[in-house]
């Protein structure tokens, strides 16, 4: 009887197969809510930081729980952001050039998935081998190509607009671009031959195949690489500040001004309650960091699932 | 009564804008048509048709990655011209109304020899860097890994703890993180003030507390850079049929022989994957000392202008050679750890 009851219990503790025992489970889920916890930590520290009043933010015996909760920083931050102007012009730097980038990674796309030609693969590893040339490397020659870039003769002018954005990514050359081309790539290889030959069949030319039956066939592709390419553009700082200078201030961009600013001021010394600005304070910068986090973190929530598929569906792992 | 008059009167009026639209649309078809007879398109199609099936899908292939070979042609290799010819040369600017000036020989290596003999305090960020970019790229790997392993066993909440692995993808960028380190949010208190630290001094041979001590020191860099590369092992895993697994516990293998002998074999291609996509990015955010530098000197007037006072003290051809100084880690990087790893999944072939 005790043997037996030795044996259900380490049966239930250790599992029959190493992997579904008790004591498996208890310390899977501790190491996955301890890293998760790590993995947030920034945000929530950045959260809780952001809610502090000026005297919680010295002390330095408080780190996580505010004494009293304010939401001044927020304020603050909103009003020298000019909040409505930068979200306006980030969601124009991130919208337009994202529309362009779908839609000529959707023909690009269809033209190496559908159709097999002579080339071909030459054509793909020539587009993969840029992919791997670092961003870093194009910075200084893109602003030098930009400066008079004419394409079949038509002078195009991109430096100091949006355009330095959109055009080149109508014309594949968008951020990571390549990543969207191998999606549809992946999207339209997998749709079945007999759907385009039927329509071949009942007189559908190639341009009418491609709008009526594959573009409604790869719909989460549009999707997956729609959102992709908005979070990238949104993010893009370094390239926005070359390409726009002051014509357009997106959130991200801001937020680096005020970081330098409060880093330029604060440089060296402590921070004591007479010196600290009302308004170049860490509790600021944190509320202003989590303001430009905002619409992503939005988007992200309602549209996980396609961000995950993305990995999933492009085809990198596995075939 | 009047419920029906109205919505007669719209239906009247939608069939006069439904006609009107169709006029249209035929005055349009038949303007189409003449252009088409008249500018010889139309015999081109006629033409066309007649072509064979292959020369056919060729042509509609090549019309479909136009805008792609355009930018190929236009942009992409032009840029990778400049960047090559950029490096190779002493000054780079622009005088308006004469175009861009090229000065010294290409053959000369100026800006290479300058890096590595007189910049002696670049010279020190680029090592500094090369071996940042050495101990980050693995360590991110192997995390990714461990967390795809552990997010593949049956657990409750696999879908929370997904979307939590999955948020720094839509929040990393350089400033971001350059942003964590200068506030030191890129480890966790409780490792940073020492309780783990010490224990794994105490317990580990030193030649792994170093690069133990570096992983938690970063801990929360490494974790938010492995949010993709988890995605694809955890997708490899997925794929892996069970039957195998089943077949080899029936032969009475143990949880630790199933990772090594089945597991890991079946990922080596990921491992790959995830080690050269980690360079890349790892090695273009911008927290690092490279790009920062290049950042900075490229364009110092902040201008745009390309003009020749960028070139005084740095500018843009030293930050050309400099830019490819990094990428020639990053294939230093890739090499050598596709090397160690070729080296040793042999016993698996």
């Amino acid at each position: 009887m005790m043997k037996n009851n030795k044996a259900k219990i380490r049966r239930i503790l250790f599992g029959r197969s190493g992997n579904d025992g008790l004591v498996f489970k208890v310390v899977l889920y501790t190491l996955l809510i301890g890293i998760s916890f790590i993995f947030l930590y920034p945000l929530l520290s950045m959260f809780t930081k952001s809610l502090m009043t000026l005297e919680d933010l010295i002390n330095t015996s408080i780190s996580w729980i505010p004494r009293t909760v304010t939401l001044q920083n927020y304020k603050t931050a909103f009003e020298w952001l000019h909040f409505g102007q930068t979200l306006l012009d980030s969601l124009k730097v991130s919208i337009y050039p994202t529309i362009a980038t779908v839609l000529s990674s959707a023909l690009i796309g269809f033209g190496f998935g559908r159709f097999q030609f002579p080339g071909k693969k030459l054509l793909m590893g020539i587009m993969i081998s840029m992919f791997l040339i670092p961003s870093v490397l194009t910075y200084i020659p893109t602003t030098v190509l930009y400066k008079d870039l004419k394409i079949l003769g038509i002078e195009l002018n991109l430096m100091d607009s949006i355009k330095a954005f959109w055009v080149p990514a109508l014309f594949g050359n968008g951020i990571r671009q390549t990543i969207f081309i191998l999606i549809f790539y992946q999207f339209f290889r997998i749709i079945p031959d007999e759907l385009f030959e039927a329509a071949e069949v009942d007189g559908a030319s190639t341009l009418r195949t491609f709008l009526t039956i594959a573009i409604p066939m790869v719909a989460p592709a549009f999707l997956i690489c729609g959102l992709y390419s908005f979070v990238w553009y949104w993010n893009e700082t370094s390239l926005a500040r070359l390409y726009f200078g002051s014509n357009y201030t997106t959130l991200p961009m801001s937020l680096d001004s005020f970081i330098s600013m409060y880093s330029s001021m604060y440089s060296q010394g402590n921070v004591t309650l007479d010196s600290v600005s009302s308004t170049y304070n860490i509790g600021v910068q944190y509320a202003m960091t989590l303001i430009s986090i905002l619409p992503l973190l939005i988007v992200y929530l309602f549209a996980q699932k396609w961000f995950v598929e993305g990995v999933d569906r492009s085809g990198i792992a596995g075939n | 009564m009047r419920r029906i008059v109205i919505p007669s009167k719209i239906k009247d009026l939608w069939i006069k804008i439904h006609s009107f639209i169709q006029k249209v649309l035929g005055y349009i078809k038949i303007g189409f048509q003449y252009f088409f007879r008249y500018t010889g398109l139309s015999w081109l199609n006629k033409k066309f048709k007649l072509l064979p099936n292959k020369i056919k899908k060729t042509i509609y292939a090549i019309l479909f990655i136009s805008p792609w070979l355009i930018g190929l042609f236009y942009i992409s290799l032009p840029i990778l011209f400049k960047s090559v010819r950029m490096a190779l040369s002493d000054k780079y600017y622009y005088i308006t109304d004469v175009g861009w000036q090229i000065t010294g020989n290409w053959y000369d290596f100026t800006q290479f020899k300058r890096i590595l003999m007189d910049e002696p305090f670049h010279f020190q960020q680029i090592i500094a860097t090369a071996q940042d970019i050495a101990i980050v790229v693995p360590l991110v790997v192997i995390f990714a890994l461990i967390l795809g392993l552990m997010l593949n066993q049956k657990i409750k909440g696999r879908g929370i703890f997904r979307t939590i692995f999955f948020i720094p993808v839509i929040l990393l960028s350089g400033n971001m993180l350059a942003n964590f380190s200068r506030n030191d949010l890129l480890t966790v208190p409780a490792i940073a003030n020492g309780t783990i630290t010490s224990f794994i001094t105490d317990y580990f041979p030193d030649l792994f507390n170093e690069v133990l001590l570096a992983a938690f020191g970063k801990i929360v860099l490494i974790l938010w850079l492995s949010g993709v590369q988890i995605l694809i092992f955890l997708a490899g895993l997925q794929k892996m049929d069970p039957s195998i697994y089943e077949a080899a516990k029936i032969d009475g293998a143990s949880m630790w022989e199933l990772f090594w002998k089945i597991t890991l074999p079946a990922l080596i291609p990921l491992i790959y994957l995830n080690i050269i996509y980690t360079t890349i990015v790892y090695a273009n955010l911008s927290n690092n000392a490279i790009v920062q530098i290049i950042n900075v000197h490229s364009d110092e007037s902040q201008t745009l202008g390309g003009t020749l006072t960028d070139e005084v003290n740095y500018g843009r051809a030293y930050s050309a050679a400099l830019s490819w100084i990094l990428f020639t880690i990053e294939l230093v990087v890739i090499g050598f750890y596709s090397l160690v790893i070729r080296l040793s999944s042999k016993r698996y072939e």
